[in-house]
Parts: structure tokens; sequence; C-alpha cells
């Protein structure tokens, strides 16, 4: 069993009249139980030069259907415009601007589940990191 | 109006080598450089229905602007989730303690972020679930 841990502190002095801090720290288990996540593929970067068309970045049916698997994406883009489409089986997410990231669980619960991202410009890299419940 | 999202991601055996990412992005709106300016707080909710319920509905006028959403699952039973869809589609399950961080984009009004206790029975007690959404538009209306 291994042990990996996330944590988010989101933090605004002027946001709101008084300041404003959330944390959170999260042990990642598998699904239901308290035992540690022990798969992950990696951090990895993926470049899409031309075309910039739709891409399958995990295929749900290449992992454990309704399990606790946990994504991290990261647009490393620094010009302000340019954002990641993030959908999940066809249905939109939202779209991760420069500089933007994302965490979150994902049950890859059929084989259409995939996570597809689609850059809206050429040569835009995006950073991810998958932790495997399988 | 800055607010900032951290994000650490720390293991020392999950692979050969450590895993350590720890990443910050400033909350923008869409396209620029300047900062999103409002907040529905932070909001809790007990959930005791297997039944998906609208955490946030989605609005028109946010289509495609910047949104970010925060959800946790309070539970301390780590065997109680919640299932997160958008558009009735499955993102996944946020089990006790889970958290999660996304950008919204309300792509049209179906696109609200439902919320079912799919674990929850009369004797698992309430599944409390803590939220927060950072946006742009100006019509934002919850009901959750």
């Amino acid at each position: 069993m291994a042990t990996t841990i996330a944590s988010i502190n989101i933090t605004s002095t002027d946001l709101l009249s008084d300041s404003l801090s959330l944390s959170a720290i999260a042990t990642l288990t598998g699904a239901g139980s308290s035992t540690g996540l022990t798969g992950t593929e990696g951090l990895g970067r993926k470049k899409l030069a031309s075309g910039h068309a739709q891409y399958v970045l995990f295929d749900g049916g290449n992992r454990t259907a309704d399990k606790a698997h946990k994504i991290y994406l990261k647009n490393l883009s620094s010009t302000a415009a340019e954002y990641f489409l993030i959908t999940v089986n066809g249905e939109d997410m939202g779209r991760l601007y420069a500089g933007d990231w994302a965490f979150f669980p994902w049950s890859a619960h059929d084989q259409d589940n995939d996570i597809k991202i689609d850059p809206s410009a050429d040569d835009m890299t995006l950073e991810y990191m998958l932790f495997t419940d399988d | 109006m800055a607010t900032t999202a951290t994000l650490t991601l720390a293991s020392s055996d999950i692979a050969g080598d450590p895993v350590s990412v720890t990443k910050t992005a400033t909350l923008t709106k869409a396209g620029s450089l300047i900062d999103l300016d409002q907040s529905t707080g932070l909001s809790r909710v007990h959930l005791r229905s297997a039944t998906n319920k609208v955490l946030l509905a989605a609005n028109a006028e946010g289509n495609n602007l910047a949104a970010k959403v925060y959800i946790i699952n309070k539970s301390t039973d780590a065997s109680l989730y919640v299932t997160v869809t958008i558009n009735a589609q499955t993102i996944g399950k946020l089990y006790g303690g889970d958290f999660m961080f996304i950008p919204w984009s309300q792509t049209d009004t179906a696109a609200s972020i439902e919320v079912a206790a799919t674990s929850w029975t009369a004797s698992t007690g309430d599944i409390p679930v803590e939220y927060a959404l950072f946006h742009e538009d100006t019509d934002f209306l919850t009901n959750a």
C-alpha cells in the first residue's frame, strides 16, 4: 500500500469582505476502503501540435470500472486566451485556461467514459497525472 | 482581487521515485488576466438521498465563461460516496474526505452539476458535502 496525499488551498484577501481560506487534505484511497492507491501513470506532458483536434487522454476502457481513479490536469500555456476543453464521455466539463489546473475523481464507469481534451490552439501542452484504482 | 488555488500531490512510495507536485493557479476570467470577482462562498449540504440533486444550476449567461467548482465529501466514513455528474454524465465518485476542483463551462442550461449520495441508506446517516463556486457571470443563482 502506498500513501499519496492531495491537498488544496484556496485563498483570497479581497474577493470577499473577509479573507477567504479554504483548505483540505485527502489521502488517495481505493473505492470504499482505507487502502491507499498503488497505481499511477506518472506525471506526463502531452503537446498537441497542428490540427488541435479532440484527443483521448484517458480511455475508459483501459481502467477498471466504478473505481476511485484520480486525475490531475494543468494547462501549461502562458497565453491567457488559450484553453483546453475537458470532456467526459462527450459532455463538456469546462475550459482549462492558461495556468489553470484541475483535480477530480474519475469513475471510468464504462468504456465510453473517456477523458478527452481539445486545445483551442496549436502547440499547446497539457501536464497530467492519473492515479489508478485497478 | 486575486484568488489563488494551490494543489499539492505528494507520495514517497507510489512510484520508484517520490512524487511531489505543487501548482498554484490564479483564478481569472475567461481568456484574460482579470481576476474572478464573484463567489457563492463555502456552502454545506447534508445529502440523504441516492437521487441526483442539483448542487449548482447551469446558467445560460455563464456559457463558456470561467467558473471553478470546489466540492468535498466531508464524511469520515471511507465507504460513503457522492456521485458527481454534469448533465447526467458521471464524472466520478467522491469518497469520504475526497475533494475535487474543476473548471465548469456551463455549456448549456442542462449542464448543471448534480450530486447523489449513492451509498446512502437510512442507517448510514447523512453525507455532508461542502462546495464553493468562483465565477464571473452576473446572473448566477444556486438552487441547492
